[in-house]
């Protein structure tokens, strides 16, 4: 038995405590022991998603496991168990490259509690890893929910001046919403007597219908809040708004991305009858989620806040693909659901990075006051443009790519979705806009305050995987395709 | 084998007996009784724990008491969280606790401990007296005018109980013939539906559920929580509300199991239990959302945390046969176990809070991460596994609980704990935002006392502990299910 996955949840676990101790003796040393950790983190991650890609799993099976009895008291019994497929194992990359790529960022914006901070950093990655290798359904929840809490004080702690408000509102959403996904599995695990079971695998597929519709329900509001679809979504912008623009990245590059593995493996992996009969209500908010993204953000003046539903928008995608193949049978849509998930997590996570850097550098995120970005900080302008076109999906981004394949899934489901393609051109019709306003516009002061090229090869390595996927794309889908083709044979 | 809770027991008696010696024998030196005590108390927990670890059935002071595995996990949570009182107040207020005081919480120690054993309903009286009547003088045991008052209502309280107690007893000897509790269980089996009996289980109900802060007999609470002296609060609220669970227990699960008041099929015990517990979670956690001083705050959450503990009860007298009653009851055991650990860890940092900067309002608390670091991780940790949050030890033993009684008749029960339970959430977070998220009057770094600490650390260990491990405590608390109906 393989115990890499273990290795994977455990490290940045068992760094937490180390780094905070190391980064109270010395703060330099601190950061540069984060900076390792984080790369070790990322190595095993690379290790295991190159392990995926190498011999995917056939459909239903998983790579890597490990399972182990944790508690066992009469008819109730739970298992340490984890595995990876093609759905997590893009994930668990992404999310340890946006960890040592947040690390890096926090050198120069994060200037207070530096201990905590880092310590509460290796928490998330050791959480976050957690959920996306869980079989078990109440494992998984566990590490749902410890996620929460470095979340909940990075927003409070080292948040913008509403940082109260938006980590209240953040914990108190999202809490909510896990709760009653509890109660979803605990329905399931009861419903399942006389052999109750936690363990995904084993239920995947063997649920009766008649017990898939209240779970479906239950855990459908505990993703939605995550992803998060409208009208779930209200927390979003304010926690995006508030958290330090390295959180901020870690939030839309890896928080979000619970909500849509959660649709992929357990709403439709569990639950596949009881979802392919209201697809057409999941494809509906899906789209409505896009649009009403897309049409927010064309009115936000704050960059941020103009990124921050962006992701609703991007994260509409996901449900969508996820439910279009469900319906037309058409595997481009988990495929591109999967895709779209990745090249998110870069290309997001970069412009807020980039929004951290500017507010740092210019004193102010409003678009409007913004003004002559191409002369007075040409680095930064450079990659904003770029940056903006990989969320625009603008080949030869990844990004271009994945909406492609969801909107092609959701036209061979129901003709009339081809509005869909209206999307992608008002994103694109609001980022140039902006880019517009700030990069094109005429500065007001002559002075120069631009990003060292260490920041600017930082960037980099958000940009690159996003051009490499285009030409190199059998690295995501081939792996994500007996993903689909497992979800699909379910319903 | 039996010898060794003899030990504990003369231990204690003669601690009890002894300590207030000391005040003629050495006036300065006040935390010599306490060092004392805890010694003791240390030795009785080892002794206790020695014997539960290997048992051996012998019959013992008669039918008066029986040394199973049940008492021992009472005997140990109820020593436990008094050796945390002493140790605390070792350094709570050096000038006021006299050898006095050691030997009342002593007292109250000997009489938890030989409750979690009594099988006999006179025993039991009696060592419910023991416990109850030291802390009468214990909560008012700071003079000042609050405290006095606070300490009359819970003394008129208290009696009150005892005589309600007293009663049941009297009418359930009238009907049975014995005050050995499994001859009057094995009367209740046999005559399910005496009127007569009913009123007694009921009466017992109302007077063991004053004690364990049941909904509608929970007023006193808040008020004696917030006048006594901190130690003594988390001694009410993490032993002496113990003690009343295990009377229950043994009392009244085995009184009243299947038992049904009238002929009516809605009106069982199960039913009544399933509505107080519904009542009594409720009406906790919609209460100290509301709550400005903090002692009340954790009075009103455990009230909550009796609600909880009540779900056992009814998944145990809804068929006490099945494996739903042995999930529900040891998980309320499991749950009685945490509630001690987190609402002791809660109760001491509120103490050393109140003890430091000599406030008890919420405001204290922002910003307390800066000035009490320690204290101010112990109180977050402790208020998140109250609220349920995996994998601290609380969210265990609830979730065992909610198991329980999900079949279709109490269903609803489950669906109700947990959207209770994430409500909880609600007020915990909002002291986790003014400890870590608020900025406090001042950022000084205010003095946490070594004995403190070191009891903080040990709370932490034990809450972090059990979450990540909880296999062994639940085979601990499973193990005295058997005991219940003897």
């Amino acid at each position: 038995m393989s115990f890499v996955l273990s290795l994977l949840v455990f490290l940045p676990l068992l760094a937490s405590p180390l780094v905070y101790l190391l980064t109270r003796m010395n703060k330099r040393w601190g950061v540069y022991a984060c900076l390792g950790l984080a790369a070790v983190v990322l190595g095993v991650a690379t290790y295991i998603s190159w392990q995926v890609i190498a011999n995917p799993p056939a459909p239903g099976q998983y790579l890597l496991q490990e399972q182990y009895s944790w508690i066992s008291f009469k008819s109730f019994g739970l298992d340490y168990f984890l595995g990876t497929d093609g759905l997590s194992s893009p994930l668990i990359f992404v999310s340890a490259l946006l960890t040592l790529l947040a690390i890096l960022g926090s050198r120069k914006l994060i200037d207070k509690h530096e201990p905590e901070y880092y310590a509460l950093i290796f928490l998330f990655e050791g959480a976050i890893m957690g959920v996306f290798t869980s079989l078990n359904l109440i494992l998984f929840y566990i590490f749902w929910e410890v996620v929460l809490i470095p979340m909940f004080f990075f927003i409070g702690v080292w948040g913008g001046p509403r940082r109260k408000y938006a980590a209240m509102k953040f914990i108190l959403f999202t809490y909510a919403g896990s709760t009653i996904m509890l109660l979803g599995f605990l329905y399931v695990y009861l419903g399942m007597m006389p052999v109750p079971s936690f363990d995904i695998p084993s239920l995947a597929g063997h649920i009766p219908i008649g017990l898939q519709y209240l779970p479906l329900l239950a855990s459908f509001i505990g993703f939605a809040v995550k992803l998060p679809l409208v009208p779930f979504h209200t927390w979003l912008p304010d926690a995006h708004v508030e958290a330090p623009s390295p959180i901020s990245v870690l939030l839309a590059g890896v928080l979000l991305k619970m909500g849509g593995y959660g649709f992929l493996r357990i709403s439709i992996g569990l639950f596949p009858k009881a979802s392919v009969q209201y697809a057409w209500a999941f494809l509906a908010i899906g789209l409505f989620s896009m649009f009403y993204g897309a049409v927010a953000a064309v009115l936000q003046k704050d960059l941020k806040k103009m990124i921050a539903f962006t992701s609703i928008n991007h994260m509409g995608f996901v449900l969508f693909g996820a439910y279009a193949t469900l319906v037309s049978g058409n595997l481009l849509g988990i495929q591109g659901a999967i895709l779209q998930m990745f090249t998110h997590a870069l290309a997001v996570g970069s412009l807020f990075m980039l929004s951290g850097y500017i507010q740092h550098q210019a004193g102010t995120r409003e678009i409007p006051s913004l003004k002559g970005l191409g002369l007075t900080m040409p680095r930064t302008a450079a990659i904003l443009v770029l940056a903006s076109g990989a969320a625009m999906g603008l080949p030869p981004f990844a990004s271009f790519l994945a909406e492609f394949m969801v909107i092609a899934a959701g036209i061979s489901a129901y003709t009339i979705t081809a509005v869909s393609i209206l999307v992608p051109v008002i994103t694109a019709g609001y980022f140039l806009w902006m880019i517009k306003r700030t990069v094109l516009s005429l500065p007001e002061g002559t002075e120069v305050h631009d990003m060292d090229l260490g920041d600017l090869a930082s960037f980099a390595v958000y940009l690159i995987p996003l051009v490499v996927l285009i030409v190199a794309s059998y690295l995501i889908l081939t792996p994500a395709l007996p993903v689909a083709q497992f979800l699909r044979g379910l319903a | 084998m039996v010898d060794l809770i003899t030990i504990a027991v003369a231990l204690l008696g003669a601690s009890s007996l002894l300590l207030p010696l000391l005040q003629l024998y050495n006036g300065r030196n006040w935390n010599l009784s306490g060092y004392i005590l805890a010694a003791v108390l240390g030795a009785a927990i080892l002794l206790v724990a020695v014997f539960t670890l290997n048992p051996t059935p012998v019959p013992w002071f008669g039918s008066l008491l029986s040394p199973d595995q049940l008492g021992g996990v009472f005997a140990l949570v109820t020593l436990g969280v008094t050796l945390a009182v002493v140790v605390a107040s070792l350094d709570f207020q050096r000038t006021s606790f006299n050898p006095v005081y050691y030997s009342l919480l002593s007292f109250t120690a000997l009489g938890m401990l030989l409750l979690s054993y009594s099988t006999d309903l006179l025993m039991l009286f009696v060592a419910w007296e023991l416990m109850s009547l030291p802390t009468y003088v214990l909560a008012g045991f700071d003079k000042r005018t609050q405290s006095n008052e606070a300490a009359v209502k819970y003394a008129v309280i208290g009696a009150m109980s005892s005589a309600i107690i007293l009663y049941a007893i009297s009418l359930s000897y009238g009907l049975t013939g014995s005050t050995q509790i499994s001859a009057v269980a094995q009367w209740y089996f046999s005559h399910p539906a005496s009127p007569l009996g009913g009123v007694a289980a009921l009466l017992f109900v109302a007077g063991f559920g004053f004690k364990m802060s049941i909904v509608p007999f929970h007023m006193w609470i808040p008020d004696a929580y917030e006048g006594a002296p901190t130690p003594i609060s988390t001694l009410l609220a993490a032993a002496t509300k113990k003690a009343g669970f295990i009377a229950a227990i043994r009392v009244l699960l085995a009184v009243t199991t299947l038992y049904v008041v009238t002929r009516s099929p809605l009106f069982t015990m199960a039913n009544v239990f399933a509505v107080l517990a519904l009542l009594t979670m409720t009406v906790g956690n919609v209460s100290a959302l509301t709550q400005k001083s903090m002692t009340r705050l954790l009075a009103y959450s455990s009230i909550a945390q009796a609600g909880y503990i009540l779900i056992g009860f009814v998944a145990f007298t809804a068929d006490p046969t099945s494996s739903a009653a042995s999930l529900g009851l040891t998980g309320s055991i499991f749950h009685i176990i945490n509630h001690a650990i987190m609402k002791g860890a809660a109760f001491l940092c509120a103490g050393l809070v109140l003890m430091q900067l000599k406030r008890a309002d919420l405001g204290a608390y922002n910003g307390l991460a800066r000035r009490m670091p320690i204290t101010a991780f112990t109180m977050t940790i402790a208020l998140l596994g109250l609220a349920g949050v995996p994998p601290l030890n609380g969210f265990w033993s609830k979730l065992l609980l909610f198991l329980s009684v999900s079949s279709p008749q109490f269903g609803w029960l489950a669906v109700a704990g947990i959207l209770n339970s994430a409500f909880s959430l609600g007020y915990y977070a909002w002291i986790i935002k003014r400890i870590y998220i608020d900025e406090g009057e001042s950022t000084e770094r205010v003095k946490e006392p070594k004995w403190f600490v070191i009891v903080f650390a040990v709370l932490v260990g034990l809450m972090i502990g059990i979450g990540l491990f909880p296999q062994q405590a639940i085979n601990f608390a499973s193990g005295a299910v058997p005991n219940v109906l003897g």
